[in-house]
């Protein structure tokens, strides 16, 4: 394998994991904008999406888009129940008061799951054409990985043109801005709130079907971490922003693949410190971001 | 001082436990102590200056490591830690010096990625000391020669007794209760309500935010010594994200900004724990096939916690303080304005 | 906080006088698993092992002619917790024995606390050498340890699989991965085999692309290779191995011995894989078939792992000691344990031999063909 194969092939090794990140990103960041609000419990909730894409898939015999659409909308509706119980009863309380009851949703979800489907992992078959290996000079890929990939790309190309462009969208722009004079204007906070927190969950259940998928195993825990890491992307692209988010999880994902594929391994252990180091150093050089969002609000 | 008799009051009860509490309730004691002073510090540096920190169990891990390296045997150093550097290598202290030792290491740390770090505020804040939690982590796991990675640190000499737990914890609270009445800890307290206007009365913001995280960290450490000498085995695991969940939640119950606050919190969620294992564990023989309840306990106090923020985020307290010698005249809860 | 002094010292008093202790004509023994938390998919079969055990002992009549009591506390993989419920069993619940945990991390927290009080503490399934050692004489073990396991692996690789040049990856975050990887070069090396490169990871990592890719770039490809994995993990780093098309064999440990192992890559892509372990559960020996039947009959599904059959093992083997002891002592128990000759369990024959604490077992090696679990040869090291 020449040193031009092997970097390339860790580049896919990147792009694949990125997207995961990124899409994970999303959602994370479009309600950060908004509510100021760091959601511990995201990533739990790309884990019930993927015991959900899990469940769909056994029962419709292996039929992967309509389990993606079941466990984002299964998401969806979770993350706008979470909001509804637990957030918006707080949210004019202090911002660490968020915090933390994100970090007891975050636990609740984990340990509900634990009790309904015990920590023991699953497996996560796929139909057989999905795990079917490609080689293109020697590198390798799998139709999940090109799937994944697609996917994330289309529904980012998607999620971005409808923050712009759609009215709701806009409005969505317009709470990030400032959610008081919005709710002045005459938007419906609560109903934009609510939207936010449905689409940043359904993709993060994308997200999770897709982990689950490409690796081929779930457990509880399985979201916690990818959901750190997710924030940390969001943070480095510039939190608010949707660009920023898939910017900073593709970043995260090369970023943590090259530092194993490049580094020798005395040192490729220190893959996590690495990326939080790069986050404190992104925090305290360029807090707002790669890409800078307007409005950064007096929290 | 009106303090002296509670503290007399306070080392007789210790004693009485000492002599003829069961084992197991004395493990309670000693684990609620070393959890008061993890507490009691994470709320100086929280509830003061308002620095919500999610990264003092790495302080903790820090003491820890450094305490047990200073009081293993010689000999087993030599056995399983045979790379340490000769200056370790020969050192044998007792439990004092060594957590000294821990918590100014911890302090150390603290002092250098405060500086930088604390410059950010809010969530940014919280996800970089996050950050610092994760780095600590990644050292213990990788740094073998000295920290033996995944394999962990085992037969560290049990000399946690309940007098020394006790001790450092009346210490912090000394500490900080010194720190909050005096010039530095109104500054604090100026520095967390409002730190525009604070900088404009000539208190720098930042220094104060980093003195009480290098007291809070010394604190930490401290009790990261105090919990590798009782439980003799560390591992970087001993040092995650349970134990930093599990800590917020205590100054979350107790209600932020307050000290007493911190130990009724530390009390608290030490003992109702415990307390819950009755519920899940208790299947007996008979009930063999009762549904498996466990993970009940946590389900039930992430519950609790969401209710709490829901209907009083202040937290039990409020983040007012109770104070005994006026309990003792009037039997009631003074208020304290701090808002 | 005098208040609060005042509360806690109550419930504490209200607590420490509540009735407590078994009544006289039970034998309690304690069970102290994690069944919550990380530790949870191996800890969580061991103590339904566990619980099978003591069921079965009851249906014959218990155990000196007195019911068995089992208590079972969850030690949710906190090394705090689990120090606290060891306290409680021996000092609140009063057992005459304790048997469980997996790892060693929580072995040696739990482990001091029994000795100290001078009880019996069978460790089920943590393979660290010289366990017992570091916890005191009241400390066994029921499995093998890790050196052991780990030779028979490296004499497997160069004798039977005939391979020399051997790549190593390793999970860095625990001490059984960490013990198996040391044990396994050290006999490799011995016996002429050479490490063509080493890899790690850290549990809990889901891509191993990046080791993967540098796997493909040595040249020429490695004979074997060894992964030092636990349960959760080793699933998906075979699929990742194969899906990139190395069909090198893989060699491994215990931790190896989990459904997950095919499940997880698939029939097809689990091929090729040799492992060491307790106990081959497909074998048709009596003691083995008629565990699994047990088992199968009693949670709706069969053993989960071999963590099963040595949560079952635990307590066949402390329920075995009491009754030879001829009374619910722990000193009694203690020396019928040490007296364990040819005691015929799941996992094999446990012997505690020259006043040696941890059994001299026979160590099973495992073949994957075609995700099938094949019995490949059982050696005693």
């Amino acid at each position: 394998m020449s040193l031009v194969t092997y970097l390339l092939q860790q580049v896919v090794n990147g792009l694949t994991l990125g997207s995961i990140y990124a899409l994970t990103a999303i959602g994370l960041s479009i309600v950060y904008g908004i509510l100021r609000l760091i959601n511990f419990a995201h990533g739990d909730v790309l884990m019930v999406g993927a015991y959900v894409a899990l469940g769909l898939l056994g029962a419709s015999g292996g039929n992967l888009w309509g389990a993606l659409l079941g466990a984002a909308a299964a998401a969806g509706l979770l993350g706008v129940v979470i909001e509804r119980v637990a957030y918006r009863p707080i949210r004019r309380a202090p911002e660490v008061a968020a915090l933390i009851t994100s970090l007891a949703v975050s636990i609740l979800l984990q340990n509900a799951a634990i009790m309904i489907f015990t920590a023991h992992p699953r497996t996560f078959p796929v139909p057989a054409w999905l795990t079917q290996l490609h080689a293109v000079g020697g590198v390798l890929f799998n139709t999940l990985t090109l799937i994944t990939v697609v996917t994330a790309a289309v529904l980012m190309v998607g999620i971005h043109l409808f923050v712009a462009r759609a009215k709701a969208g806009i409005a969505m722009q317009a709470c990030a801005q400032n959610l008081v004079v919005a709710e002045m204007m005459g938007i419906d906070s609560g109903r934009i709130i609510m939207l936010a927190f449905a689409v940043g969950s359904a993709l993060a259940a994308v997200a999770g079907a897709m982990l689950g998928a490409q690796y081929g195993r779930i457990d509880p825990f399985i979201g916690f971490l990818p959901g750190l890491k997710a924030f940390v992307a969001a943070v480095i692209g510039g939190i608010g922003s949707v660009p920023g988010a898939v910017l900073g999880g593709y970043a995260l994902g090369f970023a943590e693949i090259l530092f194993v594929g490049l580094l020798p391994p005395e040192l490729s252990g220190y893959r996590d410190a690495f990326v939080f180091f790069l986050l404190i150093l992104v925090l305290v050089a360029r807090p707002q971001g790669l890409l800078a969002t307007g409005g950064e609000r007096e929290a | 001082m009106r303090a002296i008799p509670v503290v007399v009051l306070a080392g007789g009860v210790l004693a009485l436990a000492q002599s003829f509490l069961n084992p197991y309730y004395l493990r309670l004691v000693d684990v609620t102590g070393i959890n008061i002073i993890l507490a009691v510090s994470l709320s100086l540096t929280n509830g003061l200056t308002g620095v919500f920190s999610l990264g003092h169990v790495g302080f903790m891990a820090v003491g820890a490591y450094s305490a047990a390296l200073l009081t293993l045997p010689t000999a087993r150093k030599a056995l399983i830690l045979p790379d340490l550097p000769a200056g370790l290598q020969q050192v044998h202290l007792g439990l004092l010096p060594a957590t000294l030792a821990g918590g100014a290491l911890a302090a150390l740390c603290a002092a250098a990625i405060g500086y930088p770090v604390l410059r950010l505020r809010g969530h940014y804040l919280a996800v970089a000391t996050l950050g610092f939690l994760v780095i600590v982590r990644s050292v213990l796991i990788n740094w073998e020669r000295v920290t033996r990675g995944g394999v962990g640190i085992s037969g560290i000499p049990p000399y946690t007794t309940t007098w020394w737990t006790y001790g450092v914890a009346a210490l912090c609270l000394y500490v900080t209760w010194r720190l909050t009445q005096s010039a530095y800890g109104r500054a604090m307290l100026a520095v967390r309500e409002d730190e525009g206007a604070a900088a404009a009365m000539g208190i720098t913001p930042s220094a104060f935010r980093l003195l009480s995280l290098v007291v809070g960290a010394f604190f930490a450490g401290t009790a990261g010594s105090l919990w590798a000498h009782l439980i003799t085995v560390i591992s970087p695991n001993s040092f995650w994200l349970t134990e930093t969940f599990a800590l917020v939640v205590m100054l979350v119950v107790g209600g932020m900004g307050s000290t007493t606050g911190a130990v009724v919190g530390a009390v608290t969620m030490t003992i109702v724990p415990e307390a819950l294992r009755g519920l899940e564990g208790g299947i007996q023989v008979a009930g063999l096939n009762l549904p498996p309840l466990f993970g009940l306990s946590q389900l039930l106090l992430a519950l609790a916690l969401i209710l709490t923020m829901v209907w009083r985020p202040q937290g039990l307290l409020g983040g007012r303080e109770l104070s005994w010698p006026r309990w003792l005249r009037q039997g009631s809860l003074p208020r304290r304005a701090n808002k | 906080m005098r208040r609060a002094c005042v509360f806690l010292l109550c419930a504490v008093v209200a607590w420490v006088t509540a009735p407590v202790g078994a009544q006289p004509q039970t034998v309690k023994i304690g069970a102290l698993f994690n069944v919550t938390g990380g530790m949870s998919s191996i800890d969580a079969p061991g103590l339904n092992g566990a619980k099978l055990a003591v069921k079965e002992w009851n249906a014959r009549g218990g155990v000196l002619g007195r019911r068995i009591e089992l208590a079972a506390e969850d030690g949710k993989t906190d090394q705090t917790t689990v120090a606290n419920a060891m306290s409680k069993l021996i000092n609140v619940e009063r057992v005459v024995a304790v048997g469980g945990l997996n790892d060693s991390t929580f072995a040696l927290a739990a482990g001091p606390i029994a000795q100290k009080a001078k009880v019996p503490f069978v460790i089920a399934g943590a393979t660290l050498p010289n366990l017992p050692d570091q916890i005191g004489d009241y400390a066994f073990m029921v499995p093998f340890t890790d050196d052991a396991q780990a030779f028979v692996g490296a004499i497997y690789t160069v004798k039977t699989l005939k391979a020399r040049r051997v790549w190593v990856m390793t999970d860095k975050a625990y001490d059984y991965t960490l013990t198996l990887t040391k044990f396994y070069k050290q006999k490799l090396l011995e016996l002429g085999g050479v490490v063509v490169a080493e890899d790690v990871y850290q549990s809990g990592d889901k891509d191993f692309s990046a080791q993967i890719t540098r796997l493909r770039r040595i040249s020429p490809p490695p004979d074997a290779l060894f992964i030092s994995a636990v349960p959760d993990d080793i699933g998906l780093i075979v699929r990742q191995i194969r899906s990139a098309g190395i069909r090198i064999p893989i060699v491994g440990g215990d931790g190896y011995d989990t459904e997950l192992l095919v499940t997880i890559p698939g029939k097809a892509l689990a091929d090729n894989i040799y492992f060491t372990t307790h106990v081959s559960l497909t074998s048709k020996a009596a003691v083995v078939a008629n565990f699994v039947k047990a088992y199968t009959k009693e949670y709706g599904r069969g053993p989960e792992n071999a963590f099963a059959a040595l949560g079952y093992d635990t307590f066949n083997l402390l329920l075995d000691a009491i009754r030879r002891a001829g009374r619910p002592d722990p000193a009694a128990i203690k020396a019928a344990l040490e007296q364990t000759r040819g005691f015929r369990a799941v996992t094999g024959t446990i012997s505690y031999e020259g006043g040696r604490h941890v059994p001299k077992k026979s160590v099973t090696v495992i073949k994957v063909v075609k995700g099938e679990f094949q019995f490949a040869t059982e050696t005693t090291p």
